[in-house]
């Protein structure tokens, strides 16, 4: 059978081949599938983790990002801040090429920061740059920003893939049909919905990127398809027609058993599923309810039922891999596990078993989330509550969270497992900080603290703020983190491929990856 | 004939127009804010930006202003900007159209050369084994998703046989979903064919042919069969439409890049310009196709060229 099978797919592959029209494959192109495209191939038009991912191949920046999230030299080899943290000089590395053999230096910076700040069509990430004022070439090793006031989080920024450095002889054409970066790997070709087509760069110097190789990457090709069927992805990797992807979520086990693919699982994605509830109305403007949730929710075992060991209970408002993330520090003030707590607070307020508290229960559609909020919600009933599940998109989910958070009239309560990324404590600014991304929660004693994790220059200071922030969130059962990672953070991987990884906040690297007969 | 086709081209044209309306009023059917809606996803997004992208959606002003915009621009053939990467909508659409196109003629093609013959040979063995078990299999075929049987055919036909490709956009790919789509199909146009069949030959001219002697085989080709097509005819303009439906679930499985692959994406990421530019281009093709059924059936029945 396993002869013949062979020899079917021989013949397939010689028709095939006879044909010329099979999908041009070259035997040394890595193939990677996910299940979407990217947005665009300009840095500064879109703001999704699948075009992200594709960036980070192609674009360098300022700095990178180490093993366990921290920023350092990458592009820039060394950087200064004055005392009052309002201006930045960044000395950068020379002999760097952009893909098109033009020198990558200061006014390369220059251009991408100020089309980031372009009157016409600013940047959709123009807001995390900061309140940069200008961006003057000092020399062309040498570029020195200036900010309004002091923005701590600009430093982390400048290590993610939202601040790729674009050529400045990209032009007509630049984001759909063209893009000139100096990553280590080149555009071939975009085909919208279909694949990127990359080929390495072979001048390729990397400095601080993480990846044991120190130049150009091992193979020639990388070709990034969309699949967006799970079980089509899986075929995919079964046959060889791709290396690397994201495998249904329930065929996990089979595969581990079966031990043919190899399931990696990204570390470090500053992802953060959390609880947030409708604060504006009853009955979580009352913070006994929220701890009431809280204390009732034991995310440690709903998350080995449904996920196994693939993701791990998270108690920081930030995930493992973010600055401030200090799983210790915040155990103390995360409301633990305690039905019997849970049901005294429900008492004081006049719920019992009879009379439960009432409440919708959001989640995000996929990832085997909705069995989860299944899971939580029998945890929730065992202490009276009654939590109704509503399943659906992320999109609705952010507007509907908006939604609940404006309505104060309401007569039940609503509460939501949100998910948010990103690399720095900031996001939490964006989040609670008034007006609050969702016009939830606010206070005037929590914006004093967020402002101060703006510009605290000194690290200590700044950790020392943000583990307030974490505090107080805490306590007041504002934001409570149930796991991470989430979404998006498993890969299965074919047996010859080998050097695969992927780095913090979710960046496969393909620069070491070399395939094996 | 000039006529009957003058009046489904009119037709035709007032369909798409209503279309049109549906579409501007579309983006208001979303409950809450639209812009918030679309950008709900996007981290750092300044309300500036916001606004102008409700500026640039001419959402600020009054619905039917909303819809003279939106008419104007469409009759220069601009369908807007995508809100993800803002591309042309038209641009997106045009490049994979024809994708989508290829399947369904494809699948089209599958289901008449399969579907037709099996509902003649039911007919012409009418009430016999070979019928019943034809008919078996056809209610099958109708009864099968498309999203079950294509995942059927893929774990077969690239899997366990690995004769054809996973995933992709070459000639070989076309086969699998251009088969998913055709099989359901097939099920369909042999019922039908059947049933007309069977109908024409019950009719009194038929049953004279028979009692002047011809040959069976010559009355069914010369008397049965072209009557007993028209309603076949009519419905490949029916199924067409419900083929590029299919073809979004069956693109999805098979990774076609076209229009219904596009179309899903864009409801997940709230791409208002794309979801209306495609069910515009939707509706235009469904109509054309119409028109030309309708053409190709004044064509070969005389009565209605003449009517």
């Amino acid at each position: 059978m396993t002869i013949l099978h062979t020899n079917l797919r021989r013949l397939a592959g010689a028709t095939a081949l006879a044909a010329g029209l099979a999908s041009s494959v070259a035997a040394d192109d890595i193939v990677w599938a996910r299940y979407g495209d990217i947005d665009s191939l300009d840095p500064h038009r879109a703001t999704s983790t699948l075009s992200l991912q594709v960036w980070s191949l192609m674009y360098d920046t300022l700095l990178a990002t180490d093993a366990d999230g921290l920023p350092v030299p990458h592009f820039a080899k060394s950087w200064e801040s004055n005392a009052d943290g309002t201006e930045y000089t960044f000395s950068l590395q020379d002999g760097v090429m952009c893909h098109d053999g033009t020198p990558l230096d200061a006014n390369d910076v220059k251009y991408t920061i100020d089309t980031a700040f372009s009157e016409d069509t600013p940047s959709l990430t123009k807001g995390s740059w900061g309140p940069i004022t200008a961006a003057e070439v000092v020399d062309p090793l040498t570029i020195k920003l200036t900010l309004e006031t002091p923005f701590v989080a600009l430093i982390p920024f400048l290590a993610d893939s939202f601040s790729s450095i674009i050529c400045d002889s990209n032009g007509e054409g630049f984001g759909t049909t063209s893009a000139i970066g100096s990553g280590p790997w080149k555009l071939v070709s975009w085909t919208k919905g279909d694949r990127i087509v990359l080929e390495k760069n072979p001048d390729y110097q990397n400095f601080g990127k993480l990846a044991e190789n120190p130049g150009a990457p091992h193979e020639d090709g990388l070709i990034i398809t969309v699949v967006p069927e799970p079980q089509a992805r899986l075929a995919a990797l079964t046959t060889g027609e791709v290396h690397i992807a994201e495998p249904p979520f329930d065929d996990v086990p089979m595969i581990k058993d079966e031990g043919e693919l190899s399931i990696i699982v990204a570390e470090n994605t500053g992802q953060n599923v959390f609880w947030e509830f409708a604060v504006h109305r009853p009955p979580f403007n009352d913070v006994r309810a929220r701890l009431a949730v809280a204390h009732a929710t034991d995310a440690a075992t709903a998350i080995s039922l449904i996920y196994g060991d693939l993701s791990v209970p998270e108690n920081c408002p930030v995930s493992r891999g973010v600055f401030g993330n200090d799983q210790d520090f915040c155990a103390q003030y995360r409301p633990a596990y305690d039905p019997e707590k849970s049901k005294e607070l429900l008492a004081e307020l006049g719920y019992s078993m009879d009379n439960p508290l009432e409440t919708a229960l959001l989640v995000w559609t996929g990832g085997n989330r909705q069995k989860l909020g299944e899971v939580f919600q029998a945890q929730l009933a065992e202490v009276g509550i009654k939590a109704s599940i509503e399943i659906m998109d992320i999109g609705s989910l952010n507007a509907r969270v908006r939604q609940e958070n404006e309505n104060t009239e309401g007569t039940t309560g609503s509460m939501d497992m949100m998910t948010w990324s990103w690399y720095d404590p900031d996001i939490l600014y964006a989040l609670w900080h008034t007006p609050g991304a969702y016009r939830g929660y606010t206070s005037p004693e929590l914006d004093a603290m967020l402002d101060d994790t703006r510009v605290l220059t000194d690290p200590d200071a700044r950790k020392a703020k943000v583990q307030e922030v974490f505090k107080y969130l805490l306590e007041n059962a504002i934001h409570v983190p149930l796991y991470t990672p989430g979404w998006e953070w498993v890969f299965a991987v074919r047996p010859e491929v080998e050097g695969f990884f992927v780095a913090p906040f979710v960046y496969p690297n393909f620069s070491d990856v070399k395939l094996g007969g | 004939m000039w006529r009957f086709l003058g009046t489904r081209i009119a037709m035709g044209a007032f369909t798409i127009w209503i279309t049109t309306i549906l579409v501007t009023l579309l983006i208001h059917a979303v409950p809450g804010d639209p812009v918030q809606i679309m950008y709900a996803q996007s981290q750092g997004t300044t309300p500036e930006q916001i606004e102008e992208v409700r500026r640039s959606l001419g959402l600020d002003r009054p619905i039917p202003v909303q819809y003279v915009m939106y008419m104007e621009r469409l009759l220069q053939g601009d369908l807007g900007a995508t809100i993800r990467g803002g591309q042309p909508v038209l641009e997106v659409i045009l490049q994979r159209l024809p994708n989508t196109l290829l399947l369904a003629i494809a699948a089209m093609f599958i289901a008449i050369v399969i579907g037709v013959p099996l509902g003649f040979l039911a007919a012409y063995r009418e009430g016999t084994l070979t019928d019943i078990a034809l008919m078996i299999v056809a209610i099958a075929g109708i009864s099968m998703p498309h999203f079950w049987l294509g995942l059927m055919l893929l774990f077969f036909f690239a899997l366990e046989l690995g004769w054809l490709p996973v995933s992709g956009n070459g000639w070989l790919n076309l086969v699998l979903p251009a088969l998913t789509l055709g099989l359901s199909n097939a099920a369909i146009f042999a019922r039908l064919t059947r049933s007309s069949m069977i109908d024409v030959m019950s009719q009194d001219y038929v049953q004279t042919a028979f009692a002047k002697g011809l040959p069976k085989a010559l009355v069914l080709r010369r008397h049965v069969l072209r009557a007993g097509l028209l309603p076949v005819v009519t419905m490949m303009g029916l199924q067409f439409a419900f083929m590029m439906g299919g073809a979004i679930v069956v693109e999805n499985i098979f990774s076609w890049n076209g229009v219904g692959r596009m179309a899903v994406e864009a409801i997940f990421q709230r791409d208002y310009p794309i979801i209306q530019g495609f069910i515009l281009t939707f509706s235009v093709v469904v109509v054309c196709v119409a028109i030309g059924i309708d053409a190709l059936y004044a064509v070969l029945d005389p009565r209605i060229r003449r009517s």
